[in-house]
């Protein structure tokens, strides 16, 4: 069933990482995305995959979630780390070779590091962001980070406004769709088989309602927020005030200590980050 | 003879993830060839869920579904084929509609089909014929119509699919009391005319009371009751226990009997009830 993907869907909580404040959970995202680019050698990424391993019990969710999100990655992972195998020239000799391939360490090394970066990419961010923030925090979160933009006159609030409002309706829409090619499938509809021209015609039956409801709702959701007197234009107050509190500098220290080590694990001397020393190392252990 | 039969069926929504839920848990249950079958039950007790499970849109987590004695899943390449077979309406279906015209939108599952043009436009005009959708709305866009309109519109698509079972989700579901007696008698008329075999889902008891052969009773993902329309609405307590109704006449001849007119025969539509008093009343005279 479609409702069950579970890439960008909020797990309900009371984790350390759920009670963190939004705006520390996106600058957390952040600092992690930067440190996982920053990596390029084993210990940091060593390092980085423990903290995410560490990460998903802190923030009760459980390993099966995060092992489906990861599953529709595995064949772009597959695909790009055999790309990455073969067309990586080394500076030693190849450690197979076979016709036209070649297999060098620096291959192996750079299609592991990859696809590492990729999967402790997706789940910490997740973490972070959509497993334990509710949409709704997250944009009053992300429009409290870009508030000095107002000065430059940059409309902030309807952005977040815009956002939110897709954001709360990914889930209507996506139980919509469900819906309405249930309805279809009820009256023959074929949207599995067939070639690429017949399966896209297969497809009005379900686009033209969803896109005639998704118009309606929106029509009904406007007239709504006017009844309620809502305007662009006007300051609104919050609910629920966004504050820091201790968990939130603790966490911040943490992140920022681990974007140190990466950092200094990037530029100290050859002898403790040479790669070819942690090559070694690592495939002799395996 | 059982058309349809359900057994040890259990489903569960997302299963295996934090939001696992239970929603049928192993039922048993039977419909008759040819009678009209009431399922009752609160919001939640599985009664959707159920309905989606006879035609194959779902597959039942545990148990098997048979339609005419054969499991429907036994191949599953061909669900589709048992699709045509059971006409699903679901709740609030004019949100289905999508083409240019009424007569083309109805004509979509016999197109599916694959029949000849001359039966497809004989199919359409049939079931626009018990629906009771004018010809001159026919060759409207099914967007213009209002919203009766647009759920006869609805209906009559998978009507014009000839299924041996209909299934129909709260067909009439929020509107007025005239375009439900129409939509329903409609129904009830092609289905008697035809001998099909009806599954009705309906909140209303009155509708239950009035239209349906046999009733079953569903309450927390199991079947609470199944039987004839009588049999059910004979045990008035057993229904408002689990918080459902019974039909405003029948619970009126309820507190009648209490009070000590000694009503008889079967109590739960406003003829019967009327016929009893009237029997009291010239006993009594």
């Amino acid at each position: 069933m479609i409702s069950d993907i579970t890439l960008g869907q909020f797990f309900p909580g009371f984790s350390t990482v759920h009670r963190l404040d939004p705006r520390t959970k996106i600058l957390l995202a952040t600092a992690f995305i930067v440190c996982v680019f920053l990596a390029n050698n084993a210990v940091s990424f060593l390092l980085l995959t423990l903290f995410t391993l560490w990460l998903i019990p802190t923030a009760h969710i459980s390993f099966s979630v995060i092992a489906k999100s990861i599953k529709p990655l595995i064949v772009i992972l597959i695909f790009t780390s055999i790309l990455n195998i073969f067309m990586t020239k080394g500076a030693s000799d190849p450690l197979v070779s076979f016709w036209v391939l070649e297999i060098y360490t620096e291959g192996l090394v750079r299609a592991l590091f990859m696809s590492v970066r990729v999967i402790i990419l997706i789940i910490g961010t997740s973490l972070f962001l959509t497993y334990t923030t509710s949409p709704i925090s997250l944009t009053d979160g992300l429009e409290s980070l870009l508030h000095p933009l107002t000065y430059l006159h940059v409309p902030v609030h309807i952005f977040s406004m815009m956002m939110s409002i897709a954001l709360r309706f990914i889930p209507t829409l996506v139980e919509e769709t469900e819906k309405i090619m249930n309805a279809q499938k009820s009256r023959g509809a074929d949207f599995s088989s067939g070639g690429l021209i017949r399966r896209a015609k297969a497809l009005i039956p379900l686009i033209v309602p969803l896109f005639a409801s998704a118009f309606k709702r929106a029509e009904e959701l406007a007239t709504a927020m006017e009844c309620r007197c809502y305007r662009v234009d006007k300051k609104r107050t919050k609910l629920v005030k966004l504050t820091f509190h201790a968990r939130d500098v603790l966490w911040m220290l943490l992140l920022v200590l681990l974007l140190g080590v990466v950092i200094a694990l990037r530029i100290l001397p050859n002898h403790v980050s040479s790669d070819a020393l942690w090559y070694r190392i690592l495939f002799y252990s395996i | 003879m059982n058309k349809i039969e359900i057994k040890q069926v259990s489903f569960v929504y997302s299963k295996g993830t934090p939001f696992e839920k239970k929603a049928l848990d192993g039922v048993d249950v039977a419909f008759e060839a040819g009678m009209i079958t009431g399922l009752i039950g609160h919001t939640g007790s599985g009664k959707s869920t159920l309905v989606n499970l006879l035609n194959g849109l779902y597959k039942p987590t545990e148990g098997q579904v048979f339609l005419d004695g054969c499991d429907i899943w036994e191949h599953p390449k061909e669900i589709a084929k048992v699709r045509f077979r059971v006409g699903l309406v679901m709740q609030y279906p004019e949100y289905q509609l999508f083409d240019d015209t009424v007569r083309s939108d109805i004509g979509f599952a016999p197109r599916n089909l694959g029949l000849p043009k001359e039966e497809i436009d004989r199919r359409v005009a049939e079931a626009a014929r018990f629906t009771g959708i004018d010809d001159e709305l026919l060759d409207k866009s099914p967007f213009e119509l209002s919203g009766g309109q647009k759920r006869r519109v609805a209906i009559a698509g998978v009507l014009a699919m000839d299924p041996e079972v209909l299934v129909l989700d709260e067909p009439a579901a929020g509107l007025d009391p005239r375009g439900r007696r129409e939509i329903l008698g409609g129904l009830s008329l092609y289905a008697r005319e035809k001998g099909k075999t009806v599954i009705l889902v309906s909140h209303s008891m009155e509708d239950m009371a009035f239209y349906c052969d046999r009733v079953v009773v569903m309450d927390h993902a199991h079947v609470f009751r199944c039987g004839t329309t009588e049999q059910i609405f004979s045990d008035p307590e057993a229904l408002t226990d689990i918080g459902l109704d019974v039909p405003e006449v029948a619970a009126i001849a309820t507190r009648l009997c209490k009070a000590g007119v000694p009503l008889q025969g079967p109590l739960y539509t406003v003829e019967q009830v009327y016929e009893a008093l009237r029997r009291v009343k010239e006993g009594r005279v």
